[in-house]
């Protein structure tokens, strides 16, 4: 294998190691999340301690050279995380409407409310 | 009938209490009063205080929604509060409400579940038939509109609208935020609910600016047509798997 990919391997999965033990420590992510990190992570893992194994496969699989393999996997695999971010994000969206929408109207109930019995001295009645 | 008048309201602190004192004066001489709720949608300007200090009957969103959101609101207060016809009126004085009557009318009659109001089915009945851009706009989406659907809609951007019982609990329930006024035409129609237009009367904004220039008024319409054939075709395999 090339030195400077490893090089570069190892400082990535090192990175890579230090943020996945500091979420998991802040209990910041949710499990189903850390499980796809760790998993990338042993598979850097496991093309490191193999020497030719990245070599090998790419060969295989036709690419010039191991490089390339590693950057399409990895675009894909963001490609993919992005796409399922997106839909996380309009799901989060619809939800929060809905929340904001339902929070709004109730406190509009209990200020009707507050009036129409005069809790804080607010006057009259609405209508 | 209670009929309830939505009116979203994004910093409109020069034209709220105007349609506030129209309302009022539609009610004088009418035996049976339309009810309004004001939708504030976080409005940075001093819309807030003004609904407060003379009592407009009002929510304000907690957080700003949009168009789309403030509207299903209303819709959603429409449904817990028991209203037979909910009528979306704008808060910045374009639409006329004198044309209430006209717009209830085909509800009231049982003919029609939702009623558009339309600026250009009558030439003369409307002084502001808006700029070229807008009717060329309106004309490829209400094309999109009756091949998708096989319905006429002459004027589907068009934000005074009224819509009966079914559909105010249709709209509490699912309604779309994102182009609001061609989408939800487009949920009702595809649900083989039964869509009408009459002709209104819209005037130029009392005040302030809408912002629409070409490149933003193309970029809305191709994001409409897609929203629209993605609603059609997704409501309709809803309806197929039932």
């Amino acid at each position: 294998m090339q030195n400077t990919l490893k090089i570069a391997l190892i400082i990535i999965i090192l990175i890579y190691i230090f943020f996945i033990i500091k979420s998991v420590k802040r209990k910041n992510m949710r499990i189903n999340y850390l499980i796809f990190w760790s998993i990338t992570a042993v598979i850097l893992i496991i093309s490191l301690l193999i020497p030719n194994l990245v070599e090998y496969i790419s060969c295989k699989l036709g690419f010039e050279m191991p490089i390339n393999m590693i950057f399409s996997l990895a675009i894909f695999i963001i490609l993919y995380l992005i796409f399922n971010l997106t839909s996380q994000i309009s799901n989060l969206e619809r939800k929060n409407t809905a929340l904001v929408q339902e929070v709004s109207i109730l406190k509009k109930k209990i200020q009707d409310l507050e009036k129409l019995y005069n809790i804080d001295g607010g006057g009259e009645n609405e209508k | 009938m209670k009929i309830l008048l939505i009116i979203p309201a994004y910093n409109e602190e020069e034209n709220i209490l105007k349609v506030y004192d129209n309302i009022n004066n539609y009610n004088l001489d009418k035996e049976e009063k339309i009810d309004y709720i004001v939708i504030n949608d976080g409005s940075k300007d001093n819309t807030e205080r003004i609904l407060e200090e003379n009592n407009i009957n009002h929510i304000n969103l907690i957080q700003n929604l949009g168009i789309g959101g403030a509207v299903q609101t209303g819709y959603k207060y429409a449904y817990e509060n028991d209203y037979d016809i909910a009528i979306q009126f704008d808060g910045d004085g374009q639409h006329d409400i004198n044309y209430i009557k006209n717009i209830c009318g085909p509800i009231e009659k049982g003919e029609a579940d939702m009623v558009i109001g339309t600026r250009y089915l009558d030439k003369r009945s409307s002084k502001f038939q808006s700029t070229f851009m807008r009717r060329f706009g309106s004309k490829i989406i209400s094309l999109t509109i009756k091949i998708c659907c096989r319905k006429k809609i002459t004027d589907p951007t068009s934000g005074f609208r009224a819509i009966n019982k079914e559909i105010i609990k249709l709209f509490s329930e699912e309604y779309p935020t994102e182009y609001p006024e061609p989408e939800s035409t487009v949920e009702v129609l595809s649900r083989k609910y039964n869509v009408s237009e009459v002709p209104v009367n819209m005037n130029e904004r009392i005040a302030g600016k809408s912002f629409v220039n070409v490149w933003t008024s193309i970029d809305y319409m191709l994001k409409v047509i897609l929203a629209i054939i993605i609603d059609n075709f997704s409501i309709r395999r809803r309806r197929g798997k039932k």
